[in-house]
């Protein structure tokens, strides 16, 4: 690929260049991706962001050597909390949230950006296949101010024209009042991102529209592992590369494991 | 007048394994307190009602106890999504499901220390989850109109907690903060058992009352070591090449994930058998914290 970078670490700047100063970004666990994301900006444009991961707040960006991402359940992170969100009462500031950021994976994707982690089949009873549950994205995804939608894999599988179950809301039915219809006072997903692609959501319909191609990702081969008729628009550009600069502080400084490349 | 003196509530694993019974809806807190949940398998209790997310409640179903699951997350880790003996168990019905998520999970856990019937959430409006769950009831609020869910109490007989340090009345103090649910589960519990890293002296515990996350826990537990393999918190860090040799064996399933529970959970009679098993050498590894 262009720029020598692999497409984890091209979506990890491409997160990044995203998140804003004075934002709360709060991560869950087995999501690497926006892992290195919000570290990176936070050393490169965030010195007022606050890292929220494993119920541990923090923000490192005096610090010349950052924690690493732990890449799954590692405790070890609190040591550079500044205070934990999780002390008896991790929900219990929603009304707060606007100002807080997102990250969620699922196991199926509608074109309305709705997400399932319960599991696939038709008989809740018998599932095909046993996801591992909602964690808290319900609640999350229902009140921050926006979320992204990061998967490992674009298929057929994933992007499908209805989820068997839905753990997330993202635009519900479709129509820019999806969300205030059902009384859900987050701003909902703005970015679905795949190793393919980054899609955004239309404006009226708000339905998933292609956004951007990774570089040497053709439109047919996007079209092909979508379940369902994208957005296309008349002029599909690349997906940004990452700078030299980003791409030297997230392999020196965030991800010096070298896991995303 | 006369009266007796102030009743301790230390009691050895054995006596404290004995109060958990067949049937009963057992919530785990986290760090789950594994000792404890060794005791169970070990017990051979059946038909529980578990409150619990992580690879312990997988250990759990792996071992039989299991009947009910209320669990906000059964990932696997390790390379694996679901975790394995939960996924298995689900798929065939051999477990049923109470599907939920954090913040519906602790409302209706505050619903029963409250003393409500429920309580209300915004976090699952228009999900699947009132479908698959049918206890959740959308319901319309009296006030302003709005849909949320109405979850009911979450009412466990017993909460199992793990912490750094209690006295022999039960005045329990965390290190660095109780984990996030534990003092949810321990407000909507009948009983508490509390297993601890040490024994403190009550004198102790007045000298800074302000650092007592939970006064008057029913059973307090002397486990040193006792939520191997996960942390506890300004002690030890988790073993995560133990829970990956879990997750390798839950996948395999059979016999290989039969001999892997008996080897730490049934076999050892003690909670010091079980450490003689894993070894000095490898608890002092994870010494640090």
């Amino acid at each position: 690929m262009a720029n020598h970078c692999s497409i984890s670490e091209l979506l990890a700047c491409f997160l990044a260049q995203d998140l804003n100063d004075g934002e709360e970004l709060q991560v869950g666990i087995a999501l690497p991706i926006p892992e290195a994301a919000v570290r990176l900006a936070h050393l490169m444009h965030g010195p007022n962001m606050e890292l929220i991961f494993l119920g541990a707040r923090m923000n490192v960006h005096h610090l010349e050597r950052v924690p690493l991402p732990a890449y799954g359940w590692d405790r070890r992170v609190v040591r550079w909390s500044e205070s934990f969100s999780d002390r008896g009462h991790r929900f219990d500031q929603v009304k707060d949230w606007h100002r807080r950021v997102f990250f969620i994976g699922g196991i199926q994707v509608d074109p309305y950006g709705n997400t399932n982690l319960i599991g696939i089949g038709e008989d809740f009873k018998r599932l095909k296949f046993r996801g591992p549950g909602s964690v808290g994205t319900p609640t999350l995804t229902t009140h921050v101010g926006r979320y992204y939608i990061v998967l490992n894999s674009h298929s057929p599988r994933i992007f499908v024209p209805k989820c068997d179950f839905v753990s997330t809301v993202g635009w519900g039915q479709g129509g820019a009042d999806a969300r205030q219809r059902l009384g859900l006072p987050g701003g909902g997903p703005k970015y679905c991102i795949t190793p393919l692609c980054v899609m955004d959501f239309s404006a009226d319909e708000k339905r998933l529209r292609l956004r951007s191609l990774h570089p040497g990702v053709s439109l047919d081969e996007v079209r092909r592992q979508t379940g369902f008729a994208l957005i296309v628009p008349a002029v599909v550009p690349t997906t940004e590369l990452p700078s030299r600069e980003a791409l030297q502080v997230l392999r020196e400084r965030v991800d010096s494991v070298g896991a995303l490349r | 007048m006369t009266s007796g003196p102030r009743s301790e509530r230390l009691r050895d694993e054995h006596q404290a394994a004995a109060l958990l019974r067949d049937g009963m809806t057992i919530a785990i807190g986290e760090p789950a307190p594994m000792a404890l949940v060794r005791a169970i398998i070990r017990r051979g209790l059946r038909d529980l009602t578990v409150i619990a997310s992580g690879l312990h409640l997988d250990m759990l179903i792996a071992a039989g106890c299991v009947r009910k699951v209320i669990s906000y997350y059964a990932g696997g880790g390790f390379g694996v999504a679901v975790a394995p003996a939960f996924r298995r168990a689900a798929e065939g019905g051999d477990i049923e499901v109470w599907e939920c998520e954090e913040g519906l999970l602790t409302s209706g856990l505050e619903a029963a220390a409250k003393g409500l019937p429920f309580l209300p959430w915004r976090g699952g409006v228009g999900t699947s989850l009132p479908e698959v769950n049918p206890d959740l009831k959308v319901m319309r609020d009296p006030i302003a109109g709005e849909t949320l869910i109405a979850v009911p109490a979450i009412r466990p007989d017993v909460a199992l907690l793990h912490a750094a340090c209690a006295d022999v009345y039960g005045n329990v103090q965390h290190c660095a903060g109780p984990g996030w649910l534990d003092l949810f589960l321990q407000r909507a519990a009948t009983c508490t058992i509390v297993q601890v890293e040490k024994i403190i002296a009550n004198e102790q515990v007045r000298a800074d009352p302000w650092a007592t996350t939970i006064a008057r826990a029913d059973v307090v537990v002397r486990m040193p070591y006792g939520a191997h393999p996960y942390f506890s918190r300004g002690y030890y860090v988790q073993d995560s090449a133990w829970l990956e040799d879990y997750v390798t064996a839950a996948a395999q399933g059979g016999t290989a994930l039969t001999d892997f529970v008996g080897h730490f959970c049934r076999e050892p009679a003690s909670h010091g058998d079980y450490l003689e098993r894993i070894g000095i050498k490898r608890l002092l590894g994870l010494y640090e914290y």
